[in-house]
């Protein structure tokens, strides 16, 4: 077990080359750079051509960006292995800062949409699986599945503007995760003050992730459902619910291992449309904004992050596999 | 059931009530798209810093709200050499710094230094000053400007120039990352009392300003940071904030008719300068020929644009200058909407259907060609569509097409477009054409459109060299006229700045280029954080 997470976190060594070193290259082969963000600035038909490459040329120099793709990669690898993300080129303020400062909001929503969509979604993939076929089951896909198509944006929209924007009914903040000067409150007001702040936001999150998740749960179910030891469980003479949440559904959580893998990671991305509509300077943002001035740094930093903590988590889903089943070992052959 | 959501909803309004925040009425509460990335006016390259630090910092002059001229300031006085290169400025000796300290004739030099290093990343700053020889210090309450060529916006270059304190940026730290840029000491009527990322800026009222006769009756200002226009929009609606000016037309002319929005808002339109308008590139085949370049004008429906698009909000223009600047002649009237005319001009230049197949050509060139303008933007798109549509009704045929903006910049300076849908904002109210239309900046200049005139030339050289600005104005007249003449830009319009303010602030007057908020008084009415 040991030889194979040591292999496995070898391994990891070159794909994360891999990923740094394409995402490198690709945010290089976007069109401008931040020395060509800085003549867009100036407005176009005010600066002159001459000017234009005077601060293109200027600025690259400062940058290092005058120098060969290999070399800039180089650098950076460098400065990373020491854990130095180096400064954003947006505001020379070192870009760990920044993304401490964006971190915690992030993780907040992220933490509070997992939870929701998984006590939502898991029992009514459950239930329908029950009754498979049934009014209930088709009621509730279809009703999942329209909200799984709703565009976020747009939900967002329609929400900030029947019931936060100063038109129609005005029961929610519209932007920000707590009010201006809250932090002057007792604590129980500000955490309601916060509460109140995260209604529309977490609901913008939560809703189009219920439909993938219940189906899983759906189908994770019947599967277990038509399985012998459920035949004998209720031949020993359980009670219908000790059958189905003690060994049905025990059962049935096992693939869902699988998809633990993919949170941690998720817990981190921002959502970026979202985090722009509210006004939350969250991870998504700052990657957003990161992308559109071309803050090499930041993006790089960001991408860095995001790729191990995915390494990280592909390895403990498998790893989490050999422990909730049995049946699976790894380095034992 | 509904009884319920009853209940449910009743106590949401209750939660949503208990944690409501006063908010002070001397403070003006505004919207800003973006963080500041911080407050250097050197090094920013954010467009949105400016309006924080311009409360913070201040040069020698001034514009005047009303004339737009430079006036007094810093600088009490000054004199002009006799052959127009130097500029020599008396400072008042009570300006203070907002941490005390005394602000001379070190700090301009440490400014024009500072902006001069190339290791300061301030590389388009630098750009603006390259006529720029030198800056010396007479005494400690006079500097001198001394510029390398003769050029009439060089006493606004050296005017209106940005001063910071040497005392805090001259400590030795790297200028880029000084810590200064996130506590900035300013000489402004206001300081910087809080920041919070993301999130917001606060100021606050210097209450040792050295001015006394401007220090401002607001307490302070706070800037929200809201990223996405429709937001910061609903935000205004609900009362979270007293202050817009980025309003765009529907908002500003359709969403706030409301009695509720009215009672609480004024709106106010003022038109900083500006301009919309098609370049025409002359190393075409089509557009070498005025009068091709007058025909397109009169094939774009500029009115129905406005119309349309700015609810009738902005304004239509003849020529480059700035409306409500000296440089534009009030008496010259944009072309008409006239396709017959058009036709007309066309058949003159050459431009007919010789093969029948329903487009026009001159030398087996067909009459075909692309709009390229930035993506994103939905007035391009408009225009596009319109402009298509009529000029395929007289045989030309044109395509629209978006670009990501660094890609169309890319293609604009490598001169490699048929036409192209611009806009800029913001500027000096006196405009200088040298650069667009002087046919010496078609190489390594930004004449992207490689205009060329030798009358039109002639004229920008007199102007450039004219330091008499009355005799200025006849040659900026003169030029207004010609260019409208040849018409190397379809102009289009000039685009308002919308705007919305909170009625409890009294003495709020909407000046051309916008709202001078030390001006302002408020009356305590109470309002509460949303």
């Amino acid at each position: 077990m040991l030889g194979y997470v040591a292999k496995r976190l070898l391994l990891m060594i070159p794909t994360f080359f891999g990923i740094t070193v394409l995402t490198f290259f690709i945010i290089k082969l976007a069109p401008g750079d931040p020395a060509l963000m800085r003549v867009q600035m100036q407005g176009m038909g005010k600066v002159d051509a001459q000017m234009a490459a005077q601060i293109v040329e200027e600025t690259r120099k400062l940058y290092g960006l005058d120098q060969p793709l290999y070399v800039q990669y180089g650098k950076w690898m460098k400065r990373l292995v020491t854990l130095d993300f180096g400064e954003s080129y947006a505001d020379h303020r070192p870009v760990i800062e920044k993304i401490k400062e964006a971190f915690p909001i992030t993780i907040l929503l992220n933490v509070l949409t997992i939870i929701i969509i998984y006590v939502i979604s898991i029992p009514v993939g459950i239930f329908t699986a029950l009754k498979p076929q049934s009014w209930w089951d088709y009621g509730s896909a279809l009703l999942l599945f329209i909200l799984y198509s709703l565009p976020s944006f747009w939900v967002a929209a329609l929400l900030m503007t029947y019931f936060a924007g100063g038109d129609y009914l005005n029961l929610f903040p519209i932007m920000g995760i707590s009010s201006f000067g809250a932090e002057s409150l007792p604590w129980y007001e500000y955490v309601s003050n916060v509460a109140w702040h995260l209604v529309l936001p977490i609901v913008c999150l939560t809703y189009g992730g219920f439909a993938f998740l219940a189906r899983f749960a759906r189908s994770n179910m019947l599967e277990v459902i038509h399985q012998d030891f459920m035949r004998t469980a209720r031949a020993k003479g359980l009670s219908e619910w000790a059958v189905i949440m003690r060994h049905g559904f025990r059962n049935s959580l096992v693939p869902l291992v699988s998809l633990m893998g993919s949170l941690l990671p998720a817990l981190l991305g921002g959502s970026v449309i979202i985090e722009q509509i509210f006004s939350i300077p969250g991870m998504g943002r700052l990657g957003f904004q990161s992308i559109l001035q071309r803050d090499y740094p930041t993006i790089m930093a960001l991408t860095a992050i995001e790729a191990v903590l995915t390494l990280l988590s592909i390895l403990l889903s498998d790893l989490l596999y050999a422990v909730v089943d049995p049946r699976i070992r790894y380095g034992d052959d | 059931m509904k009884k319920r959501t009853i209940v449910a909803l009743l106590a949401l309004a209750f939660v949503s009530c208990i944690s409501r925040i006063e908010r002070d009425p001397g403070i003006l509460v505004r919207n800003l798209m973006d963080d500041p990335a911080h407050l250097n006016p050197y090094t920013n390259t954010s467009a949105y810093a400016s309006q924080v630090y311009a409360y913070i910092y201040e040069s020698l002059l001034v514009a005047d709200n009303t004339t737009l001229a430079p006036k007094p300031w810093i600088a009490t006085s000054w004199e002009v050499s006799p052959d127009g290169l130097s500029y020599t400025f008396h400072m008042r000796h009570d300006v203070t710094w907002s941490d005390g300290k005394p602000l001379t004739a070190d700090d301009v030099l440490f400014s024009v230094e500072t902006m001069m290093n190339p290791k300061v990343d301030a590389a388009a700053q630098r750009s603006g000053y390259k006529d720029l020889d030198h800056v010396e210090k007479i005494d400690d309450y006079t500097v001198r400007f001394v510029f390398k060529r003769l050029n009439f916006r060089a006493f606004e270059m050296a005017g209106y120039l940005t001063i910071i304190p040497k005392h805090v940026f001259g400590d030795g730290h790297d200028f880029n990352t000084h810590p200064a840029n996130f506590s900035p000491i300013g000489s402004g009527p206001f300081v910087l009392a809080g920041w919070e990322r993301g999130r917001y800026v606060n100021l606050r009222r210097n209450d040792q300003y050295w001015n006394h006769e401007h220090l401002p009756r607001l307490k302070g200002i706070q800037y929200v940071i809201i990223p996405d226009s429709n937001t910061s929009f609903q935000y205004l609606k609900k009362g979270g904030m007293d202050y817009s000016d980025n309003l765009r037309s529907v908002q500003w002319v359709r969403q706030t008719e409301s009695a509720k929005f009215k009672e609480r808002f004024k709106k106010y339109k003022f038109f900083p300068p500006g301009l919309a308008y098609i370049g025409w590139n002359e190393k075409k085949p089509f557009f070498a020929d005025r009068r091709v370049r007058q025909a397109m004008t009169m094939m774009l429906d500029r009115q129905k644009i406005v119309d349309k698009l700015q609810y009738g909000q902005a304004m239509l223009v003849s020529g480059p200058g700035y409306y409500f600047g000296v440089s534009y002649d009030r008496s010259i009237q944009p072309w008409p909407y006239d396709s017959k005319r058009a036709v007309q001009l066309l058949d003159a230049a050459g431009w007919i259907d010789h093969d029948g197949d329903g487009i026009r050509d001159k030398d087996g060139v067909p009459f075909r060609f692309e709009l390229v303008y930035g993506s994103g933007s939905p007035t391009g798109d408009r225009v596009g569509t319109i402009l298509r549509e009529d000029l395929s009704q007289i045989g030309i045929d044109m395509t629209p097409r978006p670009l990501e903006f660094s890609a169309l910049i890319k293609m604009i300076l490598a001169k490699d477009f048929d036409a192209t849908f611009l806009g800029w904002s913001g500027g000096f109210p006196e405009s200088d054409h040298y650069q667009l239309f002087h046919s010496s900046q078609i190489d390594g200049g930004s004449n992207n459109i490689s205009f060329s005139n030798k009358e039109a030339d002639r004229l920008m050289e007199q102007i450039r060299a004219t330091i008499d600005p009355n005799k200025r104005k006849e040659l900026h007249y003169m030029l207004h006229a010609l260019l409208h003449e040849e018409e190397p830009y379809t102009f289009v319009y000039l685009p308002p700045a919308l705007a919305a303010v909170d009625r409890r602030f009294t003495d709020v007057t909407a000046y051309p280029m916008g709202f001078d908020i030390t001006e302002w008084g408020f009356k305590p009415v109470l309002r509460y954080m949303e």
